[in-house]
């Protein structure tokens, strides 16, 4: 087991050469001299070649890779382009705004669609069942972006129920701002989790120790909890772990749109201003991110599963 | 003589189910609407005034007009030119790289194997609207940008599922037969292998096409996408300011047009997927 | 329905709605189970008999399933009657089952003491310690040694028999009057299933349970059953005792399904089969004597003296993987070390229990897989390094023949495709039409029509595609062909149908065969001499007529003693 985790953590190393080297060739190689878009028109040749320097874009191709690589590692960023703050800093501040949206969302989103799935499951093939998947993909097929306008317009706008956009970091205050936008977040989310979850339990319930269990007279609803859940957790741990990094970089649309100060609303900043640095650290803390989450969802699917055997 | 291929008989089990069938017409629809608008047949008149600004929809204005009094309908219809381009385009350019790359992996194993799954590795842990916000972002905004970061962004799935069926196939009798009968890598690949696994790259790509229209929908709606002409993503932007003022038609426009896609592209998908993949039969 | 019957079956009609409509797989079948006794249920696949246990048990898939006729009778009252929670507090409890599949009829994530437990908890309101102890103690019955400490494995970290016993375990867990086995011993090997076997009839004794015995294969039946039913295509044809089945059947199915399996000893020179005593109208038919008679190979002269295959100390390794980067830390050998000599026109019958490296030594002399040491001599020439250009022009003296006939033919090719494609492969046949005409020869001489030839493999049934699988490792005209396990996943009506083919090919063609099977009763039939695998070696070698008489090493002993006699303890005393 140990070993395991060691060979996964080392095998991290070569995957985060590799995204160092996407953001390092879109942003460094592909973009072309950013100085005179930052600049403007009429820059001098000589603050040209001073921001350039500055900005660390007069070393080789090479040591400025080395710089991207170092950044995965060290969290240091450098500075943001268009507010000058120190990268670190404004991702520090940007977490917790986004966290307050995203943590609850997402814990409610899960657990809802885990009780709608095993609900569905039981019921399959009956009326119900067919109700909820055509509710999941007509759900799924309206565009997001449909749900945040209309909801916001409807239930902030129309009815007044929730505040139509800012952010209060202090307890109850913060429900009103975080609410709306957090049931978007659950109305989005429900239609592709139960469609997953539902698939992953019901291919269990057609497998031969379904059967066997059945044989020893237990009640349908037992082999369902007991039995086909137990087995069908191990995918379903895998797929919900692997969405914990893209808490952290928040909603981007729902944080736009709600002007919450979070990590997602930074980077369509970022992408306003074409901010590079806050945008290549952005992609590296959410790759990170990823890779990490990824670990853990494999190790916590190996601890799941008694089948797999490390060496 | 009654011959029944595999892909006949998914066809014939295909065209009994009625929603899979109303689907594909629908899937038909629009790439037809596509088409002629892109040949200038349909809705080219879309940027010049037919009415006032902002009418409600009539029967003369099906969907109203919008603040410079153009036609929302004719809007709608060049958005789904931009949408269905934007799926064909990812497709094109991902089903190659993935189909090569993943083929590859599964037959070779060893270092090929090694390589390709560190690709794909890299590729997908970079969270895929921070690579297409950024690949828009540096090759500059329009259109061609948003065909290029969904290209590079979806060969990633398809890479991994082929692989991973090239895999299981490689190992099955009826190619160890094709190497008993004196049969090369070329013809064990080509000729054996990947039929057995194409349905997966039809499967994916009903897939893939919702992912890709939906994405431009919301590059556009940042501001990344098509410039100059009207999409989905740009009308639902307009439509952020127009709600209030109780301005709803390029919103509902924007939004039904892209759920009918969607909605027949996931019927199909699944459809396929159940027709296609001899996995799930006699279930 | 008779007294002392535990189960009695009435009429029972169960069919299914399928996309095509609806199919009858049990038509008006009824049968008794007495108390205390063993039924065997017997037939080929498709002949209804699991249909029938599921339905017992009321596990039947609803909406596709549906029983329009018929009663069981348990105990006197009518099962069919009973509602669910009726029929959950039966199963498992008087009634339980075992399964074909032991591999995947347990939930692998629980320990397998949890799932001994779980039915002594719902039906006998044990505590959960209460429950554990006596699936301790009921694994200790069943023979799975170290039961305190096997109890907290998993399914996965058991052998195959081992789950078995954990399966029969389960079954017996609440000492119910009916068990259900259905095709139990299956997947086991030989001497594995032996065992179990033994296991069952022990606990049927010792609990005084009735027992319902679901089998394919009639051998079986002798060891264990007292009465049987024979089912063919959805009806019963014929209940009679285990003694009068060896000693008489009066079914003329019955008849081909005992004599199409071959003797350990002498045979037919071809195997009887179905149609030697029904039509296909299932009209009964007399055996023709010269089919009956005795064939003995020793009596044949032994012409060829040319060694066409010679393989000395052949080793195949695979890599165990471990450490830190998944380097190679040892090897394993699956062949260690094999040695033989193969005359032209003669078979060699390599058999052993899974695992043993038949089918790699098999694909090693073939070079589909690299062996790592040891010469491979073909026809006088040294083959174990030649390049691949050489090896391809190979191919065309020497083929294979596979296990599965369901995945090895390429599901999008037809029947033409896959005929012509070793012709294309070589360049050989000329032109197309003459390449098809080859094969439209070849596909008559195995028993299929040749206007079948634009169509795909799956419209064809199992024996079918073997035949086709045959005709393609023919299609080059080679010389040698490996067999592996190729008759083991038909049934043996089949079986015998496609044996009596390889045989009539290999006279007509001088072929040279190695068949590679578990079966030693198979490989006694079919080859000149017989080598015994084990653990990666050829233990014992000796011709085919000597090796069943007088074998030299304890495990061919083993193996032989394991095989069912297919006939009764009863019925073998009288015959004497």
């Amino acid at each position: 087991m140990i070993k395991y985790i060691i060979r996964r953590l080392l095998y991290m190393i070569p995957v985060l050469l590799g995204v160092s080297l996407i953001i390092f060739v879109l942003f460094n190689v592909v973009s072309g001299d950013p100085t005179a878009v930052l600049l403007g028109k009429n820059a001098t040749a000589k603050q040209m070649i001073d921001l350039r320097e500055q900005l660390g874009l007069n070393k080789s191709l090479f040591a400025q890779y080395l710089d991207v690589v170092k950044s995965a590692f060290t969290f240091d960023f450098g500075y943001s382009w268009a507010t000058k703050q120190e990268i670190s800093k404004m991702i520090l501040q940007g977490a917790l705004p986004s966290l307050c949206l995203s943590a609850p969302a997402f814990i409610i989103s899960t657990i809802l669609s885990l009780l709608i799935s095993i609900f569905v499951a039981y019921y399959r093939g009956k009326g119900i069942d067919l109700f909820v998947r055509v509710f999941c993909i007509a759900g799924m097929s309206i565009s997001a972006l449909a749900y945040i306008l209309f909801f916001q317009w409807f239930f902030a706008y129309k009815l007044g129920w929730f505040e139509i956009s800012g952010f209060e970091a202090s307890f109850p205050e913060l429900i009103s701002y975080i609410a709306l936008p957090a049931i978007i977040w659950i109305v989005l989310s429900i239609g592709p989790d139960v469609r997953f979850f539902r698939t992953v339990i019901l291919d269990e319930i057609y497998q031969d120790y379904v059967r066997t269990a059945r044989s020893k007279g237990l009640s349908e609803i037992k082999i369902l909890l007991q039995h086909v859940l137990r087995n069908a957790l191990i995918p379903i741990i895998t797929y919900v772990v692997i969405q914990i990094p893209s808490l952290i970089l928040g909603a981007l649309l729902l944080e736009n749109f709600f002007s919450i100060p979070g990590l997602g609303g930074m980077t369509l900043n970022a992408l306003n201003a074409s901010d590079f640095p806050v945008m290549k650290a952005m992609a590296i803390l959410s790759s990170v991110g990823y890779i990490i989450f990824g670990l853990i969802s494999d190790i916590l699917y190996t601890v799941a599963d008694p089948r797999i055997k490390l060496k | 003589m009654n011959t029944n291929s595999l892909w006949k008989d998914a066809f014939f089990r295909l065209t009994k189910d009625k929603l899979a069938v109303a689907s594909l017409v629908i899937v038909l629809a629009y790439f037809i609407i596509a088409i002629l608008s892109s040949l200038g047949l349909i809705a080219s008149g879309w940027s010049q005034e037919v009415g006032a600004s902002n009418l409600a929809p009539s029967i003369d204005h099906f969907f109203g007009t919008d603040i410079f009094g153009r036609s929302v309908i004719m809007k709608v219809i060049r958005g789904t030119q931009v949408a269905m381009s934007v799926g064909v385009a990812a497709s094109l350019i991902a089903i190659p790289i993935g189909v090569t790359l993943g083929a590859l992996a599964g037959y070779f194993g060893g270092w090929v194997d090694d390589f390709v799954t560190w690709l794909y590795t890299t590729f997908s842990s970079v969270p895929n609207i921070m690579l297409l916000i950024s690949i828009t972002l540096i090759l500059g905004k329009g259109i061609f940008s948003v065909y290029v970061a969904l290209g590079l962004t979806s060969w990633v799935h398809l890479c991994r599922l082929i692989r991973g069926e090239v895999l299981k196939h490689r190992e099955r009798e009826y190619v160890q037969a094709a190497a008993a009968i004196g049969g090369g890598h070329l013809r064990k690949l080509f000729r054996h292998i990947l039929p057995n696994v194409s349905h997966i790259i039809i499967i994916n790509t009903s897939m893939q096409f919702q992912v890709a229209i939906k994405s431009e929908v919301i590059l556009s709606y940042l501001g990344l996408g098509v410039q100059g002409e009207p999409s989905w993503g740009t009308m639902i932007d307009d439509a952020k300011l127009e709600l209030v003022r109780g301005v709803w038609w390029q919103l509902a426009g924007a939004t039904l047009a892209m759920f009918f896609i969607l909605l027949a592209l996931n019927i199909l998908g699944d459809a396929l997927r159940d027709a296609l993949d001899p996995k799930l039969k006699g279930k | 329905m008779t007294p002392t019957s535990l189960l009695s079956v009435r009429d029972l009609v169960v069919e299914f709605q399928t996309g095509e409509g609806i199919v009858r797989a049990v038509n008006n079948v009824s049968f008794d189970i007495p108390l205390g006794k063993t039924i065997g249920i017997v037939g080929e696949s498709g002949s209804g008999k699991s249909v029938t246990s599921l339905a017992v048990m009321g596990l039947l898939q609803k909406p596709a399933a549906r029983i329009p006729q018929g009663e069981i009778y348990f105990n006197g009252q009518d099962l069919l009657k009973y509602n669910e929670d009726q029929m959950r507090s039966i199963r498992g409890n008087q009634i339980s089952m075992i399964f074909q599949e032991p591999m995947t009829s347990l939930n692998p994530v629980f320990k397998v003491g949890e799932q001994i437990a779980e039915a002594l908890r719902i039906h006998k309101r044990l505590s959960a310690k209460e429950a554990w102890e006596k699936a301790i103690h009921l694994m200790n019955q069943v023979g799975i040694p170290n039961p305190s400490v096997s109890a907290h494995k998993y399914p996965h970290e058991m052998s195959g028999g081992q789950k078995q016993r954990v399966m029969i375990a389960m079954a017996i867990s609440c000492e119910p009057q009916l068990l259900i086995a259905d095709e139990p011993t299956t997947a086991l090997d030989v001497t594995i299933q032996k065992q179990v076997l033994e296991l069952l009839h022990k606990l049927q004794q010792e609990y005084k349970m009735s027992m319902m015995f679901i089998t394919h294969d009639l051998g079986v039946i002798g060891d264990i059953a007292d009465d049987v039913v024979v089912m063919y295509r959805s009806n019963v044809v014929e209940k009679n005792t285990s003694n009068n089945i060896f000693m008489g059947a009066n079914h003329p199915y019955t008849k081909g399904l005992l004599a199409c399996r071959p003797k350990l000893g002498a045979n037919p020179r071809r195997l009887l089969t179905v149609s030697d005593f029904m039509t296909e109208e299932g009209q009964e038919k007399i055996v023709l004597p010269e089919r009956i008679q005795i064939f003995d190979k020793e009596m044949v002269e032994d012409k060829s003296e040319k060694v066409l295959l010679e393989v000395q100390d052949l080793v195949t390794q695979f890599p165990i993987k471990g450490g830190f980067f998944g380097r190679t830390v040892d090897n394993f050998k699956a062949v260690d070390g094999v040695s033989f000599k193969l005359k032209k026109g003669k078979t060699l019958g390599l058999v052993g229990e899974s695992g043993c490296g038949k089918t790699t030594l098999g694909r090693s002399i073939l070079r589909l897989i690299e062996p790592a040491a040891g010469k491979i001599i073909f026809d006088g020439k040294d083959i174990t390094n030649v390049n691949h250009e050489e090896l391809r022009q190979l191919r065309k003296k020497m083929q294979i023949i596979f296990q599965d006939p369901y995945s090895s033919l390429n599901p999008r090719m037809t029947i033409a495709d896959i005929l012509t494609e070793p012709l294309k492969i070589h360049n050989e046949g000329g032109s197309n039409s003459q390449r098809i005409d080859m094969a439209r020869e070849l596909i008559e001489k195995v028993g299929l029509k040749s206007n079948q030839m634009n169509r795909y493999p799956h419209e064809f049934s199992g024996g079918q595609r073997q035949r086709i699988c045959i005709a393609r490792a023919l299609m080059l005209r080679p010389e040698f062909v490996i067999c592996d396990e190729s008759v083991s996943a038909l049934d043996v009506s089949i079986q015998a149908q496609v044996l009596n083919l390889l045989l009539d090919l290999q006279e007509e063609f001088g072929l040279t065969y190695i068949f590679i099977s578990h079966d030693l009763s198979v490989v006694n039939f079919i080859a000149d001499e017989v080598g015994v695998m084990y653990a990666g070696k050829i233990i014992e070698m000796d011709k085919a007529s000597r090796i069943y008489k007088s074998a030299k090493e304890e495990y061919t002993r083993a193996l032989l003693s394991a095989i069912p006699k297919g006939e009764t303890k009863n019925s073998s005393g009288l015959m004497v």
